[in-house]
Parts: structure tokens; sequence; C-alpha cells
């Protein structure tokens, strides 16, 4: 699917509170990456208040009110092939789509982060161990990996989470790695290593401060990947089981729907368009606001 | 990298044309047609792919020694003679069948079709010994013909089959059968030197004697026909100029292809389509099928389904009319596991239907009520071969029972994995304390549609009785059916059996599949009978 | 360089071994019995433990890796369990496939997203950057399954421009670059083509500012070199990186191309991989991920390889 490579970042001494609020404050003022944002969290908002912003139970319908079309009164979005509401069963799916997007990264962030920096500081035969082994992994395209994987395990939420996760992990790690690596024989933390800094001390400060803000901009772009993934995966049958709403599945039992209800069917594709779409751009203006030289 | 370049531009110039015909124009009577299967069923005589194979690879291409009657749209089909001209049992002994065979009929590849033929295709899948056994071809078959055990030539026309136990299913059992022809195998294995590459040079090259031989084959993609113009039957001489099978497993995709000519005929579109399907133009025929769409019920221990009257209330809590919107009507109300105009009926007791408040009374005379809900668990899958549309179908089913004090948790689980587990019994570990498992079935042969479901000596691991039902009333039942070799009593003992399955409610008949297909107008002498099968032969396209 | 080329391909070896431990994990950490494809509802156990036997179900994990690995690098990769036909003459047929419609889809993709992104680079932080960059982010941001189906029904079913599925009037066996060839193509390789596009086109557009940015290049300008010159400067610079980057895509592509092809039923590795995963068809599931996996490492090779070798900057 998406390309996971990443360009390495700059680095530079470990970066000052004033550059931070720079980077705050360039962020607020890109208009693009703000509407992002204010999309996501009115998307958030919604899926975490959902049993009160939904009008009703997004499990409840009557055969014979199934797919009205858009518009229909009492039901603003249309009803699904149960004749559900389609408006509180995209908030309520807005759930556990978030979570499927969001989840994986989150994991491999944190997973994929100490993998690459103990590999990198470590380096030696841990540094081989850990990175050919995240090189196997690496060497698979993502949704191969990320389809044989749920695919061998079995279809449900915790497979798909976990086929994801995996597939996340390889890039991070390697980023972590390389940019540890390197900065492990630069001049200030050598410096550092001079003035008696113990090695905790180094990576705590050193280390995290100049990798973990670069991968966390890498890590917001993967998360758009990830939901279409998630979704992806869900839509072959081999994500989040039914009744459960998720984009990704309700895009899969309405899709046989898109002949009768086009509009209505292709909603919950329109979602993890916009989703995704406001993660990438957020991400870009999160990029390009770090980008700036002190 | 450079063969590929005018590749590139050809395809930039054809991306900048859009408006090509979507197919080209079909001037000669060539039958294209696509079906639900991810791949064509195997073509060397035994298909798998479920009964769809049977439809597409099996019947066009082969001949069985019986046949299933197709000809009629408004009653049930029943065997009828095909390669064989008539049978018997031999009295003395009732293991032993002696079937007369028709003395006119060649293969494809032009050699004669006889009782040696007979013989070398029960070796193929049951005798070990033989150089033709086919490993790969037992599974499809041994199981829909579970006491064949043999087969001996008594003349060039006549054939003596032995079963393992009085059995007189054996007749209908035989439509599963194929006929593929020895001498055309044998000259692949001359060519190959091993029954493994000789089956696959068969496959790609079959040899029957049905109404189709095979002109090409392209696997995955597409199975050509062309018409057999020696066919031993003149009603079923083919007078197409070819059939073109086409594997779309995506119902969507199967549906845009019939809008844009790609095909003129689409297995089972998704009843959502299927009003736009009609607005362009196109036939829809259906027909309820031998099918049913069940709960399969618990009698394990401690099973909710115990008591009979919470069976009967399950099976009268839910409107299957309402049901049949959400199947765009394609759905047969099911009174059994077979209709009331089929010979196996025998007017049982309890009449299905739709009562709520005698589904009420009786489960408040079980003791439940709406604060004392009875809690069960149903196994099912999300897709799967007949299971029609599960998903949405389980829903409803947990939302109008509900009125009925049950309390229904759905446990969905892969279809494979449902699959393996209808094996393995409600006792199992693997059925997770599931009450009722959700397993659709063919009912044409009496050993799928009611023994195995019904006999103490099905229960798992050696048969589909998952919910551990029988009694040695039902025992009995079964082996009257099984050793009555007269048609019509054994039909009556089958009725028998089917009134006391039915009042006794070991399932929640759901629904029957009505097995809708999409044609063009195009093609003529259709008849959709209340059959899992089509006959494609008398077909005619104008 | 040839050097750097050798050291490539030797540590490629581990990662290849690693590989095909990964894919005979993978199939066999799956629960269920990989038999269940031929395996009717009533099979007996007899006949169960005959076919498990057959197929060398029964042998130890450690000897079924062996066995499978060592007629695995004679090409023969068992027999598909569900067809009995031979795995690899199944995964190559359907590799062919994918290989043409992925090296269209990612022409396609880089041609759009060269565009793209040079126009975006080019006038960067103009409405024209923002509309270019709007596309790319298009590109990277769509469902390409929901955007494939959605194209089907307004091309397909409801115009009756395009065939709707499938790879040609005679299967692919009969495939022919004429144009009612490449109409079946058409659907499904604009569809696969957005995300690499995306992708290119936000490479090029930073690869593009950067090069523009530099003082080399205004120094350039301010000498008088025309503004053709200036481009052919930025083109010769961007290359190298956007080849590589088109090359990777076409790996992600190949080992990608499972939704497009389910809803397109294009006859690829997709397609294989869907019914494998499906039927439980293990021989031919492993087969699959493997041959995929071997194209993507050997693809990234060749990439890492010329890249250094059209891109002088790369010292390793």
């Amino acid at each position: 699917m998406a390309d996971i490579s990443v360009s390495h970042p700059v680095i530079t001494p470990v970066r000052s509170a004033g550059y931070w609020q720079n980077v705050g404050a360039r962020l607020v003022r890109d208009k693009t990456a703000m509407a992002a944002a204010a999309v996501l969290l009115l998307l958030l908002l919604a899926a975490i208040f959902a049993p009160l912003v939904a009008p009703l139970d997004p499990l409840e319908g009557r055969l014979v009110n199934r797919l009205k079309p858009i518009g229909t009164p009492g039901h603003v979005l249309g009803t699904d092939e149960l004749g559900r509401d389609m408006l509180s069963r995209l908030i309520w799916g807005g759930r556990l789509s978030l979570l499927m997007g969001v989840t994986p990264v989150v994991m491999a962030f944190f997973l994929g982060s100490a993998l690459g920096i103990l590999a990198g500081y470590a380096g030696g035969w841990t540094n081989t161990l850990i990175m050919r082994t995240v090189d196997v992994f690496y060497a698979f395209p993502s949704v191969l990996l990320a389809v044989a994987l749920s695919g061998a395990l079995g279809a449900g939420l915790g497979n798909a989470l976990l086929s994801l996760t995996v597939v996340f992990i390889p890039p991070i790690a390697r980023v972590a790695e390389s940019v540890t690596t390197r900065l492990r024989s630069s001049d200030f933390i050598e410096a550092a290593r001079a003035s008696g800094a113990g090695a905790f001390t180094i990576v705590r400060v050193h280390v995290l401060g100049n990798v973990l803000g670069p991968i966390f901009v890498y890590a917001t772009s993967l998360i758009a990947v990830s939901m279409i993934l998630a979704s992806g995966l869900s839509f072959l049958g081999l994500g989040v089981r039914p009744p459960n709403p998720e984009w990704g599945l309700m895009l899969n039992t309405l899709r046989t729907a898109i002949y009768a209800q086009p509009w209505v069917a292709a909603l919950p594709g329109a979602m993890i368009f916009m989703v995704s779409i406001s993660f990438n751009l957020l991400s870009d203006g999160l990029r390009s606001a770090m980008e700036v030289r002190q | 990298m450079t063969q590929t370049k005018p590749i590139l531009i050809a395809a930039l110039l054809a991306s900048s044309v859009l408006t090509i015909p979507a197919a080209a124009l079909a001037q000669d009577k060539i039958l294209r047609i696509g079906m639900t299967a991810a791949d064509i069923p195997r073509t060397l005589g035994q298909p798998d792919q479920g009964f769809e194979g049977n439809r597409f690879t099996g019947m066009t291409i082969y001949d069985g020694l019986t046949a299933w009657d197709l000809t009629k749209e408004d009653e049930a089909s029943v065997v009828i003679p095909n390669l064989a001209t008539s049978w018997a049992v031999n009295p003395d002994d009732t293991t032993k069948w002696v079937f007369n065979l028709r003395d006119d009929v060649t293969f494809h590849d032009g050699s004669a079709f006889n009782a040696e033929a007979v013989v070398w295709n029960v070796q193929k899948v049951l005798d070990e010994s033989a150089a033709h056994f086919d490993a790969s071809q037992v599974g499809v078959t041994a199981s829909r013909m579970p006491t064949l055990r043999s087969a001996r030539v008594i003349d060039e026309f006549t054939v003596e089959l032995t079963t393992s136990e009085p059995d007189s299913f054996l007749p209908i059992n035989l439509t599963n059968l194929f006929m593929a022809s020895p001498a055309h195998w044998q000259a692949k294995f001359d060519e190959t030197g091993n029954a493994e590459a000789a089956w696959a040079a068969f496959a790609a090259d079959p040899s029957g004697t049905g109404p189709f031989r095979v002109t090409a084959f392209v696997p995955r993609e597409r199975l050509e026909l062309a018409p057999n113009a020696n066919y031993w039957n003149p009603a079923r001489t083919p007078k197409l100029d070819g059939v073109v099978l086409v594997p779309l497993p995506e119902a969507n995709a199967r549906t845009a292809a019939l809008l844009s000519g790609q095909v003129d005929w689409i297995e089972a579109p998704s009843p959502d389509a299927i009003p736009q399907i009609e607005a362009r133009g196109f036939t829809i025929y259906a027909n309820p099928q031998p099918h049913v769409w069940p709960w399969q019920l618990s009698f394990a221990e401690g099973s909710p389904w115990l008591d009979r009257r919470v069976r009967h209330a399950a099976n009268l809590c839910f409107d299957r009319e309402e049901l049949q919107i959400l199947l765009g009507g394609y759905m047969g109300i099911p009174k059994g596991t077979v209709d009331p105009t089929h010979p196996w009926w025998g007017n049982p007791s309890f009449d299905i239907r739709y009562d709520l408040e005698e589904a009420q009374r009786l489960m408040t005379e079980a003791g439940f009520s709406a604060d004392n809900p009875v809690k069960v668990k149903v196994q099912t899958s999300a897709s799967g071969s007949g299971q029609m549309q599960p998903i949405p179908m389980n829903e409803y089913l947990q939302q109008s029972l509900r009125d009925c004090f049950f309390d229904v948790e759905l446990d969905v689980i892969e279809w494979n994995t449902v699959f393996t587990n209808w094996r393995r019994g409600a006792n199992d570990e693997s059925a997770n304390g599931a009450h009722a498992i959700n397993v659709s079935f063919a009912t044409m042969d009496p050993f799928f549609a009611m023994v195995r479901f019904t006999s103490t000596g099905t229960f798992p691991p050696v048969s589909n009785n998952w919910g551990l039902f029988g009694n040695d009333e039902f025992d009995a039942l079964i082996a009257d059916a099984r050793t009555t070799f007269d048609d019509a009593a054994r039909d009556a003992a089958l009725a028998r059996l089917h009134a006391r399955i039915v009042e006794e409610a070991p399932f929640v008949w759901v629904a029957h599949d009505a097995g809708p297909r999409a044609m063009s107008t195009r093609v003529t002498g259709v008849v959709q009978p209340k059959s899992w099968f089509i006959d494609i032969a008398p077909m005619d396209m104008n | 360089m040839l050097g750097y080329t050798l050291r490539r391909i030797i540590y490629t070896a581990p990662v290849l071994f690693g590989v095909s431990v990964v894919c005979f994990a993978l199939v066999h950490i799956s629960p269920g019995d990989p038999l269940i494809s031929i395996l009717p509802a009533d099979a007996s156990v007899e006949l169960q433990d005959r076919l498990r036997i057959l197929y060398g179900f029964d042998r130890s994990y450690p000897e079924q890796f062996i066995l499978w690995l060592g007629r695995a690098l004679q090409g023969d990769l068992g027999t598909s369990i569900a067809t009995g036909r031979p795995v690899t003459s199944e995964v190559m047929r359907a590799v062919g496939n994918t290989l043409m419609l992925a090296a269209v889809a990612t022409f396609i993709g880089f041609v759009l997203g060269c565009f793209f992104g040079f126009v975006a680079g080019y006038f960067s932080n103009s409405p024209l950057d923002k509309a270019a960059s709007a596309a790319a982010v298009f590109g990277v941001s769509v469902p390409h399954y929901w955007l494939g189906m959605v194209l089907v029904i307004i091309f397909s079913a409801q115009l009756g421009w395009l065939p709707a599925a499938g790879a040609g009037p005679g299967g692919s066996g009969q495939w022919k670059f004429d144009l009612e060839h490449l109409s079946y193509m058409i659907l499904p390789a604009i569809t696969m083509s957005v995300i690499p596009m995306g992708i290119i086109a936000r490479t090029v557009r930073a690869l593009v500012a950067e090069i523009l940015a530099q003082e080399f290049v205004i120094g350039l300008r301010a000498r008088g070199l025309s503004e053709l010159g200036v481009f052919l400067h930025v083109v010769k610079n961007a290359a190298p990186t956007a080849l590589a980057v088109m090359g990777v895509q076409l790996g992600y592509l190949l080992g990608g191309s499972i939704l497009i092809e389910t809803v397109f039923s294009w006859p690829g590795t997709g397609m294989l991989l869907n019914s494998a995963i499906f039927q439980r068809d293990l021989p031919l599931l492993q087969g699959t991920i493997l041959v995929l996996a071997l194209f993507f490492v050997v693809l990234n090779l060749a990439v890492d390889v010329m890249q250094s070798a059209l891109d002088p900057r790369i010292k390793r």
C-alpha cells in the first residue's frame, strides 16, 4: 500500500523549550493543519460521547426500514441493510475505526522506538540481532504482511490490531536505529560521555529528545496508512466482526447495496477518507513546522 | 525494462480513449456465465466447489449412471435413469445392485462407454490399489456415496455395485459419480508416465460423455465448452454454439459484468442489485431450492433447547415474511426440511409459522419471562457457501427472538472454522459454549437432508449430528427407510421420519434459498427447477 | 560500486532465509485443519489420516519446513490442495498478471506524480501548488478499494464504457496489447495508481523545492542560465530518488494488490492469496507469500544498487 519509507531527520543537539514553542506557534498558524485537527477532534469527541451524540441505537433497526435514502425524516443519513440509522452507526463506528487506525501505530511507536534505540545505542551483536530480525519483516510489502498475518490468525479485532502492529514496527525501528546510531557517534554525545554522564542519562536526554520528535511526526503519517489498511482488512472479512459498527466492515456489508442506495453505501468510505486525509494534513503541518531551523 | 516500454505507452493511449465497446458483440450463440466460485471447479470428473461445481463442470461435461430430473419447474426434482437405463437390488442380498447400461454412448475421445468404464470410475475413488486411484477426488466423492464399496462387470452393458450395508439411497448417491473416459486417461498416462500427472493432463483436456466438451481452459479465469454433436440424448443435445464459464466471486463485480454485457448470466446476484438488474431488462430466475438455512439446536446437557416448548417457541417467534424483505423476496418460507409438495413431507402435526402469542405462551409455560430471559449462544459465520446473508439474517433473529424472552448471543467465526466445528459437536470445546450452530445444508439426498442429523450413529466425529439429537425411535425410522427398496415405500418411510423431525424440532427452520440467477433475455429455453441444479444443455440464444 | 553491490547481495541471503521461515511459520500458526478445503463434511477419520500422510502434514514442523524449502530452492512449491495443480505454475501465472497491472499502474502513478510534484515544487506555496498538493494528498488518503467500487459503478454499471472485471475477453491466457484487452485494465490500473501517484508527487515536490532552494541553483539563475537549463538541472538531480521511489512502489503494488484484485476479479496474486486464505490452501498460501516477498526483496536490492550507481552523492 503506501510507502512507509521516511526521510531521515536532521540531527541537532538537544532542542530547547523555545524550539518546541516555535514549532507550536507555526503549527497553529497553519490553517490547513488546524482545520484537519479540528475535524479529527470533532470526530474523536463524537466517538467518545457516542451514547449522548448518536440519535438512535446503532444496533437496532427494522427490516421494513432498510436502505432508506439520505434525508429520510428521522434518519438524516438514511439506514443500512438492516434498517439501522446510518448517522448513529457512523458515530459509533468512529470508536472502533479510530481505535483500529491509531492503536497499532501507537503500539508500534513505543515498541519500534524501543527496539531501534536499544539496537542503535547498544550496537554490536544486540544491534545485529534486532535489526536483522526487523529486516526480515521489513522485507514483506506492508499489505501482504498484514493480510497474511490476519489471514493466518483468523478474523477478529485483536488479531487485526496485532497484525498491523507487526507491520508498523519495522519501519519505525529502522528509523529509530539509524538516527540513534548516528547520534551515538556525534560530537555532543561524545562530549556528554566525556563529562561523565551515565548511559541512561544520555539516552534519556539526548537520544530521546532528538529521536522521538521525528519518529512521532513519522508515526502520525502512518495513522492514515493504518486507517486504510485496517478498514481494508475488515473489508476483506479479516477485521472487526459484526454486528459492531466499524467503517471498513460497514463498507463491506453495504457494498452490495451500492446499486440500491449508492450514496448511503459510499458513506463509510467517505468517513475513512476524511479521517485519513485529516491525519495526513496534520502530519504534513507538523513536519513543516518542525523543519524550522533555529 | 525496455520491453515493457511500448506496453506502457499503449496503455496510456488506451486510457485516453475511454469509449470502447464493453465486449465484442457476440454473434455466435455463446452463453457466458459468471459463477460465484473463485476458481473453475475441477474438470476431471469429480468437481469441487460444492454443488456449483457439479452444476457447471459435472453435468455439462459428464454424465452419471443416474441424474436429477431438471425439466419441471413446479414439482420436486427426482432421480431418473441416465447412463443406466434401469437398476434393481438383489432380493437375496440387498447389498448388491445390478445396473443396466445404455449401449449407444461414446466418450468425447470416441471410446465406448461400457461396464468396464463404470468399474474403472468406481475404482478411481474407492480402490487404492488401482493405478488410476486419485486421492484428491476421494474427498468430494466418497462422502456423497458413503456406502458404495466396489463394482464388478457382469457383461458388456451390465454392472454389479456392492454397498457396505443395505442402502436404498444408492441410486440417489450415484448422481454424484461422473463417468470419465478410461481410454483417454490411459493415453495421458502413457504420455506422462505417472498417475498424478495423468490426472493433471486429463483435467486440462477432459473427456466424458456429457452434452458439452472442453475446448479451452485457463485455470482460475475461464473454461470454454463446445457442444458434443454426438450426444446420446436428443433432448439434451445442445443448440448453443458454446458455453464460457468465468469465476466472479465478488458479488458487485458479477453484477457489473452482467450489466456491462461481459456475461449473459450470473449466479446469485445480490438481492439489493436485483431491482436495477431487472430495470435494465434482464430476467431473474428463482425457485426455492432443496436447501435449509437453520439453527441446528444442541441437546447436550444443560442446553435450554432440551425443552421442546422452547424449540417450538423459537420456530414461532419470528416473521419469515419480513425476513424475505431483507432477501429481496428471494427466499422460500420453510414448513419443515422439505415442503408440503415433497414426497417426504408426511404431514407433521407441528405447523411452523409466525405466531408471537403462542410462542410467548410456550415460553411463559416453560418458565421464562422478560425479566428472566433464556440465554442462547449461536455459532455462525460472516460468509460461506449456501449461508445466504448470515450476519443480517442472524441479527434479525436476535432482534425478533427478544420478544419471546430469548437473549441471543452471536459467536461469529470464520466459515471454515464453523464448518470444522460442525463435525465436532456441541459437547466439544470448539463449540465455545454455543447452544446452536448455523450451517446451511442441501436436502436432495435423504442422508444429507435428515439421517445425518437425527441418527445416534452419526454423532460427531462420524458425521454432522452436531446437536447430539437421536434416540431409538429415530434410529428405527431411519433403518426402516434405508432397507425399503421399493421407491414409493421408501419415500413413505422417509415421510414418517420427516414428520417426526418437524414435530420434535431439532432445528429452527429459518429459510430456503431461492437461488436467484440473472440472465440476459437473449437466453431462451431456461427451466429453473426446484433444485440446486439447472440444465444448460437445452438452452438456446437468439 | 561493485563491492557495494556484492555486499548488498550477500547481505540479502540471510534476509531471504528469514523470509522463508516467516512464510512457513505464518501459515502454520493458523488454527483449523489444513485439509479442510478437500475434506468433505462427512469424511471418515481414516480418510482424514490417509490424506494427511499423503500431503505430508503428519510430519513434524522442522521436517516439513526443510522438505518445503529444499523443494522450493529447486523451483517446486508443492501442489495446491484445492486444485491439485502445481503451486509454482499457479503463482507464476498470477505474478505475470499482477506484474503487468502493477507496472502500468506504477507508470501512470509516476507520470501523474511527477507532473503534480513538479508543478507543486516549482510554484511552491502558490494556488497551483495547493491544487497539485491536494491531488497528492488525495492519492495517499483515499481508500483505494472503495474508489475502485465507485469507478465500477460509474463507468461499467451505469455508463457501460468499460468492462467491470477480469483480464480480457479470453482471460489472461489470450492477453494481447490491443484496445479491447487494455480496456479491461483501465479501471484497475487507475485505481491502483492513486497511491504511487500521491507518494511520488509528494516526494518530487519536496525534492524540487529543495533543489531550487539550493544556493547553487540561485547562483545559476543569477548568472543568467535559462529556465530550461535550471529545469534540466532539477530533473537531473531529482531523477534518481524519484526513480527509486517508483521502484519501491512497484514492489508495494505487487504485494498489495489483494484489495484491488478482489474488487476487479483481476486474476493475479491478490486473487490467488484471497482464495488461498479463504480455502485454507496452505501450500498455495505459503508459495504465494514467498514468491511475492522474494520479488520485493530483489526489487529493493535492484533499486538500491541502481540508485547508488545513478546518484553520485550516495557514497557507501
